[in-house]
């Protein structure tokens, strides 16, 4: 039971979907090419059209016809059905389902006793909560049907709010262990936590205007590693969920260039705070001075 | 051997995935325990496996290859893409679809020679017809029993193969979201290849996506401990560059949101202590025995997690438990330190000192792991008391270093 198996691979894919199509119609180059690009890599047509051409895999013939008689398909392997009886033990499942395919002689692949995350944040998402899962299924119902939704929260600052939304996505955290809610206002793209949301409901309404929807506002913090204490590895795995760039000075130094939402600036703060004396900000200035701010606020604090 | 995109062993690749994704800036010629050739060859199969997320950069001393992937643009991990570039051979692949097209619905059940026969029946309209012999049949069979795609069954002394039953799989949203944050999700990855195309409806935020290429050592590791089996891990200590083997009981995998590290807990065999393994240097996992003491190991290092900050189970102090004790002041505007210091305290405890103050204090095996958290109330601590003496002499060494580095007066240079 491997997952690194031809079972799984993009070729067998991409020749099943070629095959599904073959025995509705003779194929051309360009289905090939097509169910290629789809399923498979970059160099793989260079591949697979030869292998078919030359007769090496014999199933599909050189007039474009199958020698198969039925659609390919393939049985769920064990693997996949161990991983699913694992993760309908995830007490996040009743979120997306209320029965999960049941496999009753398979063994779950993990149980929630063979995992602990350790530093994830305490103050998660109530999935447990019936109230949550019930705005949690119509948002993924707006996202599916795109329609907008009108809702009423509570605020980052604690106060009520109520907007008409049309829903883009839904974004998770594992650190923080929420989901948001992304999409266009009227005027701005908001975004809602979902367990703050009180109320929602269809919105009735035709949404008259929508915000433009954008990208969030990035900015570029650049830092200099001092490689000591294994930090470099410390400091590219820790940041390795943004786009970034890595330089090196010398023997010791790293240059690197990491890519960050605005939004999250001073969570940017703090993470690299948290490396102390071998990692420095070296731009941009406002970055630095931000990190110098509290440097000179602690030296007020008196620690000694 | 003439170049392939598809993989042997996925060994290789995960290397350079690592060296590419993580550090990107060292160039062909610092590859250096590779050969040239080998190298080029893994670079121009991750160009090709992970398209448009490759990126170059050259400079006077020379190109450098890196990929750079910001996760929060991307709804699935494209890593997992490595795991299907497995190699095969033709006879793998047609005997694949011939096979399934042979036993097509469950209630087909055929014989090894009758499966062997149709395979010739259906490949004879070729004029080199290359048959499959029996062996070659019957391994493949063997094969696809064992991963649970073909069942067998006895008439007689007669063994009957079938395909599997077909089931249902959970929603698509379902697959988009645990397949990105499940354990070992590359297999829900797997799954969702079988749905047609659709945009995914979540982004993920935090995300790390590095923990893909151990996918197939978790695996094994989660195989062994739903067995309760010992196993032999091999482990690479990447300073020495040397491979370790050791015989261990795998209890539990410690899995970091905040560093994308994974880690594995387990018990050494002959009275050795639980101590951590970090998945990223496990080279293999070879499972062995039955542990008649998992049951009691596992209990043993639940009892452990109470004061265990990260994953290390001993200080390098030499002293068996650690004390910490830090306190912080906010302004009237800061409420949200204690809500911080609340949710993120883990084993520690958080008492409110009046309006504007609060102490955290913990009771660890290791303080050391607590520093960066620490690092992270920099501009608000007030008191801070380590019983690992040397430890707390450090963190006030690092903070004045910091205020040297950037300027601020009375800072001391490190």
């Amino acid at each position: 039971m491997m997952i690194f198996s031809e079972l799984y691979s993009a070729y067998y894919n991409a020749v099943a979907d070629l095959l599904k199509k073959a025995s509705v119609h003779p194929v051309s180059q360009q289905d090939i090419e097509q169910a290629v690009k789809k399923a498979a890599f970059s160099e793989s047509y260079a591949n697979i059209l030869p292998a078919f051409r030359n007769g090496r895999w014999r199933v599909l013939r050189q007039d474009g016809t199958t020698l198969l008689d039925h659609t390919p398909t393939m049985p769920l392997t064990l693997l996949q059905k161990r991983w699913l009886k694992a993760i309908s033990l995830d007490m996040r499942i009743r979120l997306f389902e209320d029965r999960m395919p049941e496999f009753p002689d398979v063994e779950p692949l993990f149980t929630p006793e063979d995992v602990a995350v350790f530093d994830r944040y305490a103050d998660g998402d109530p999935y447990a909560d019936v109230q949550y899962r019930k705005h949690f299924r119509l948002i993924l119902n707006a996202l599916d049907m795109k329609y907008p939704l009108e809702i009423e929260y509570t605020s980052g600052r604690g106060r009520y709010a109520h907007t008409v939304i049309m829903p883009q996505r839904l974004e998770y955290s594992e650190k923080d262990d929420k989901f948001r809610l992304i999409g266009r206002e009227a005027r701005r793209i908001g975004i809602i936590n979902v367990g703050r949301i009180l109320s929602m409901r269809p919105y009735a309404g035709r949404m008259k205007r929508k915000a433009a929807a954008k990208e969030p506002d990035r900015s570029d913090v650049v830092i200099e590693v001092h490689d000591e204490r294994n930090a470099l590895e410390r400091v590219l795995m820790h940041f390795a969920h943004f786009e970034k760039e890595a330089e090196k000075i010398d023997e010791q130094h790293y240059r690197v260039r990491i890519r960050y939402d605005r939004e999250d600036e001073t969570e940017m703060v703090i993470r690299v705070l948290s490396f102390g004396p071998l990692v420095r900000v070296t731009e941009p200035e406002h970055f630095v001075d931000l990190i110098r701010d509290r440097l000179v606020r602690q030296k007020n604090c008196a620690l000694t | 051997m003439a170049y392939s995109e598809l993989i042997k062993n996925f060994s290789k690749i995960r290397d350079y995935m690592r060296e590419f994704y993580l550090y990107g800036f060292k160039r062909r010629r610092e590859y250096t325990q590779k050969s040239s050739r080998s190298y080029d060859n893994e670079r121009r199969r991750m160009e090709s496996i992970l398209d448009g997320y490759m990126h170059f950069r050259t400079t006077q001393e020379g190109r450098s290859v890196f990929l750079s992937i910001d996760s929060r643009k991307v709804p699935h991990n494209p890593l997992y893409k490595a795991w299907k570039a497995k190699s095969f051979t033709d006879g793998d692949i047609t005997l694949h679809f011939l096979l399934f097209d042979i036993l097509h619905a469950p209630d087909i059940a055929m014989t090894i020679q009758e499966i062997t026969e149709a395979v010739d029946g259906k490949l004879s309209e070729y004029e080199d017809v290359r048959c499959y012999d029996e062996s070659t049949v019957r391994k493949k069979l063997k094969e696809y029993v064992a991963e649970g795609i073909l069942t067998t069954e006895k008439q007689g002394k007669t063994v009957l193969y079938r395909r599997s039953a077909d089931a249902q799989l959970p929603g698509r949203d379902t697959l988009d979201f645990f397949s990105e944050t499940a354990p070992c999700g590359v297999i829900g990855s797997f799954l969702l290849d079988k749905e047609e195309e659709r945009d995914s409806h979540f982004a993920f935020k935090h995300h790390y996506i590095t923990s893909a290429m151990d996918s197939e050592i978790l695996c094994s590791l989660f195989l062994a401990m739903r067995e309760k089996r010992e196993v032999t891990i091999e482990t690479m200590r990447r300073r020495e560059e040397s491979v370790h083997a050791l015989k261990v009981v795998p209890l539990q995998i410690m899995i970091s949101v905040q560093s994308g590290r994974q880690y594995l807990m387990a018990a050494g065999l002959y009275h050795e202590k639980i101590r951590s393994f970090r998945l990223d240097n496990i080279l293999s996992v070879t499972p062995g025995d039955v542990c008649q003491e998992f049951d009691s190991l596992r209990l043993t290092l639940d009892r452990m997690r109470e004061h265990i900050w990260g994953v290390s189970t001993h200080s390098f102090s030499g002293e068996h438990m650690e004390h910490v004790e830090f306190t912080v002041r906010f302004g009237p505007t800061e409420k949200y330190i204690l809500q911080r210091l609340e949710r993120e305290k883990r084993c520690g405890k958080v008492e409110p000192l009046g309006e504007d103050m609060a102490r955290f204090s913990a009771d660890v095996y290791d303080a050391s792991e607590m520093i960066p958290w620490i690092r992270t109330f920099i501009c608000r601590i007030t008191e801070l008391h380590i019983s690992n003496a040397q430890l707390e002499e450090n963190f006030l060494r690092d903070i004045r270093a910091m205020q040297a580095m950037y300027g601020v007066e009375g800072g001391e240079n490190a």
